[in-house]
């Protein structure tokens, strides 16, 4: 159904967001280097193809009159989880279009910030591309020849944006989150590291019936709790009996 | 075509400019370099080693020697960097300075540097607060939960994607390796105490407001532009000078005037609210305590500006004028204020009411001024604005500050006030204690109970005030229920309606409160009198009036025949009498609550037409044939006369 497929992708861009906010925290620091950039430079890439295809979809779902009503809300609260996500995706872009321009690599006087990091981002790259390992094939002078890329597609991010605001008629405060307070700390984060591998839709599925069943399970817990305190409190009845019988 | 603005704010508000950032920011860069930078050293945690720490005492030996200041600046300047978020401490993270020994810190990563353009996101922080709470398992801190709760409630909308923003970049920070991932959530949470910082932590990112104006975005020269900078030119060239010799002067002699009471350059007693979180300074120091401090009593002494504008300072002032019996001076500047302060539905019935109480001839508190400056302030209040008694104030305030002002100093009261002032000791706060302080530190009382406290006092105030007797005059006397700072109030026997929402005319209110005085001279003096008609004018009888104005207004024969009996009144007779002010139908208003069924002769010139005890008919026709004279005959107010009135008749 649309709507499952539209929730995929959007985890998918979600964690492509995630990851390169991570790649631009590290950008400047001493695990500043020529791989981050190229990393920096295909995450972005990938997420710009999510976004689009993101966006499509879902312009399309909500173009269509004749969904339900709740339908309808569901989209619209899909709807706001991408916009959210393309925001902080142009915010990021933009500040390590800025970052990168004051810190250029082969300058020799121009030193990194000593930030104590210094390993390198190839797993976080990774898991954004959903890969096991990064080839890097960029040439050497990728920091400035890709900061030109980076200025257009911040104007095309830019402009997309403008467009979904314009053209799309929701109301992103309309919308009720089906998530309560404090609802990260319910999702198993057991998981190490998390499987690298091609987006799974079992992932997702916990995730979303927490919202459902995690008030369930709660209420059945609270019943086996109190049927055991009747149980014991039956026995204790019963004991006393016996002890004042004989 | 530049990447400027952060956020497609439609809104257009900018963060002021904060110069000092990027002038921090080369200083950053500069101590990056492995030769002549700050020597940086691994620190050693339990299982891992992470590079790149430095020591307090070697940031303030580099900063000292690089700028050639003396340690005690440069220690300033690290805290000013710390405060700002460039440079973070890892241990006691919440307390953003540098210390002068081998405690550690850590350079930020550029991505959490301060910046003009880019403001802090509550969505930013909402998913940090989300990744806290995964992290620590749901114990955050108090102020954390309470933000948490807050932007759950302001943000609900987006929750969603917080969450799963959260989770995402939690996990993604997994895959990194371990002392990564240490400084990470170092970085993040340096990061975040500087942006939003926790109770007892001081932040130095209080910008201010917002512009509306880009500060970085350069002006594009159009002719508007340039014309505005012609207009800027020409008023610079025509504004008067002041030599440098005077003006200069006059700044040398401010400084030495007040250095010692400024907190920034000199001790502030007991203690610096701001530097130690104890609020006894504030509380010593309060608008309307009995004792003052000796220093607030200095401060007096400095010039009469600074008397009036401490309301302690004016509390006694108003004590020695009403000793040397002019205290109409200060009520009327009081009254004044109030006028060019207060709401403008009230401003004409303020005017009015001032006019009456101290400008009128024959007013109850006439204050002193010239003939030139109440002909302009009458012919104002025709037409009563904001500034229509600035000339009559200004000259009552020279006045006073030359007269009074003087005599004030050398007075017996500001001499007991000064004997009586306290001079609190300093306050010696350990550091423990300092921290005790912070952590009691609780808001004060909301603005809103705070001016409810202030009108409370003021109505009190005006109710209470004692009365001037020298003042009182025969003839009127001043309505107390509007608490404008008449401040005399009548005795028992009137009990006027208190604060009427309804409020009088003028003239209603003038002639009740005549009647009024009129009725207490009468039961006073009881002279037994002819019953003939006191004047005149007075040629109907008052059965055959007041059976008229029964006809006439259809009031119940209860209330007609309480208010012809001498001493009655019924005041809630009075206030369905009274009805709403139109300034245009004054003559419906005048009460007829004060009858005197006895005509009691007195002793009152017969073109004084201040009673009201005829009908109102006679009031209207006679006001017509004598008008203008201001205030010679009844108080009206002159501009009342212009306004045309459509008779009762």
């Amino acid at each position: 159904m649309g709507k499952e497929e539209c929730k995929t992708m959007l985890d998918a861009l979600n964690k492509v967001t995630a990851c390169y906010r991570h790649l631009v925290i590290a950008l400047g620091s001493t695990s500043d280097s020529q791989n981050l950039r190229e990393e920096l430079k295909r995450t972005r890439k990938k997420a710009q193809e999510l976004a689009v295809a993101n966006r499509t979809k879902l312009t399309a779902l909500l173009k269509d009159k004749t969904i339900s009503k709740d339908d309808r809300a569901e989209y619209e609260r899909l709807w706001v989880l991408f916009s959210s996500s393309m925001e902080l995706l142009e915010v990021d872009m933009k500040r390590s279009l800025e970052i990168g321009q004051d810190f250029p690599l082969k300058v020799p006087t121009r030193h990194l910030i000593q930030t104590g990091m210094t390993g390198s981002t190839t797993t976080v790259a990774a898991r954004a591309m959903s890969v096991q390992n990064m080839k890097y094939e960029a040439d050497s002078n990728i920091d400035t020849a890709d900061l030109r890329d980076l200025q257009t597609e911040i104007s095309q991010v830019s402009q997309m944006m403008e467009e979904m605001e314009m053209k799309v008629q929701v109301a992103p405060w309309a919308v009720e989150a089906k998530q309560e307070a404090g609802a990260e700390l319910k999702s198993n984060m057991s998981v190490g590291n998390s499987s690298v591998g091609v987006i799974s839709i079992c992932e997702e599925e916990p995730k979303e019936e927490e919202g459902g069943g995690g008030s369930s399970k709660g209420f059945a817990s609270i019943c086996a709790v109190i049927v055991f305190f009747i149980i014991v409190f039956a026995a204790l009845i019963l004991g006393y009996l016996v002890i004042n019988m004989s | 075509m530049t990447i400027r603005n952060a956020i497609r704010d439609h809104g257009q508000r900018y963060r002021p400019r904060m110069a000092c950032l990027q002038k921090a920011e080369k200083v950053l860069l500069e101590m990056q370099d492995p030769r002549t930078g700050v020597k940086s050293q691994p620190q050693r945690l339990v299982i891992t080693t992470i590079p790149h720490a430095i020591t307090g005492e070697d940031i303030i030996a580099w900063l000292a020697d690089r700028f050639q200041i003396d340690t005690q600046e440069a220690r300033s300047f690290g805290s000013m960097l710390v405060a700002l978020g460039y440079i973070y401490p890892l241990q006691d993270h919440k307390r953003l300075l540098i210390k002068p020994d081998a405690s550690l810190y850590r350079f930020q990563t550029p991505y959490f540097w301060p910046t003009q353009q880019w403001p802090v996101e509550d969505t930013d922080y909402a998913i940090y607060l989300a990744k806290r709470n995964i992290r620590k398992k749901g114990i955050l801190e108090l102020h954390e939960q309470e933000q948490y709760n807050r932007l759950h409630k302001w943000m609900n909308h987006k929750w969603d994607f917080i969450v799963m923003q959260a989770k995402e970049q939690y996990r993604a920070a997994k895959e990194r390796k371990k002392p990564d991932r240490v400084v990470f959530e170092c970085q993040e949470r340096a990061y975040w105490v500087v942006h939003r910082p926790p109770p007892g932590t001081v932040s130095a990112m209080d910008y201010g407001l917002e512009r509306r104006i880009d500060p970085n975005a350069d002006e594009t020269k159009t002719p508007d532009f340039y014309e505005r900078i012609m207009i800027f030119t020409q008023q610079s060239i025509m504004r008067p000078r002041v030599k440098s010799s005077v003006s200069i002067g006059a700044l040398v002699k401010y400084c030495t005037t007040y250095n010692s009471h400024d907190p920034f350059l000199s001790k502030c007693l007991p203690s610096n609210p701001w530097l130690t979180d104890d609020v006894t300074f504030w509380t010593l120091n309060r608008l309307n305590v009995e004792v003052p401090s000796k220093m607030r009593v200095e401060r007096w002494t400095f010039s009469f500006g600074e008397l009036l504008s401490d309301p302690r300072g004016r509390d006694d002032f108003r004590l020695f004028l009403k000793k040397e019996f002019s205290s109409e001076n200060l009520a009327f500047w009081e009254s004044c204020e109030d006028l060019k302060w207060g709401t403008a539905a009230t401003m004409r019935e303020k005017a009015e009411q001032i006019y009456k109480t101290f400008l009128a001839r024959g007013a109850p508190r006439w204050i002193n001024i010239d003939g030139k400056t109440m002909e302009i302030t009458v012919n104002g209040l025709r037409h009563p604005h904001r500034y229509v008694l600035d000339a009559a104030q200004t000259h009552i305030y020279m006045l006073m500050k030359k007269d009074k002002y003087g005599r004030y100093i050398k007075s017996p009261v500001f001499k007991d006030t000064m004997k009586k002032a306290i001079c609190p000791e300093e306050h010696k706060f350990s550091d423990a204690q300092l921290e005790q302080n912070a952590k009691n530190r609780r808001p004060s009382l909301s603005p809103i109970i705070l001016r409810q406290q202030e009108l409370e006092q003021r109505a009190k105030m005006a109710a209470n005030a004692p009365v001037d007797i020298t003042q009182l005059c025969r003839f009127t006397t001043p309505v107390p229920h509007l608490a404008v700072y008449s401040g005399i109030t009548d005795s028992p026997s009137l009990a006027f309606p208190a604060p009427s929402p309804a409020c009088p005319s003028p003239i209603s209110v003038a002639l009740d409160s005549t009647s009024a005085c009129e009725r207490r001279l009468e039961a006073d003096e009881r002279k037994p009198e002819a019953l003939g008609p006191v004047r005149g004018p007075v040629s109907k009888s008052r059965m055959a009036l007041s059976l008229r104005r029964l006809l006439k207004r259809g009031c119940t024969p209860a209330t007609m025949f309480a208010s012809l009996s001498p001493k009655c009144h019924s005041a809630a007779g009075t206030s369905s009498r009274i009805q709403p002010i139109s300034p245009d139908e004054p003559s419906q208003a005048p009460p007829r609550r004060i009858g005197n069924f006895f005509q009691i002769k007195v002793d009152i010139p017969p073109e004084c037409r201040i009673y009201p005890i005829e009908s109102e008919d006679e009031d209207e026709a006679n006001r017509s044939a004598s008008r203008g004279g201001v205030g010679t005959k009844e108080i009206i107010c002159p501009w009342e006369s212009l306004t045309p009135h459509n008779g009762t008749g």
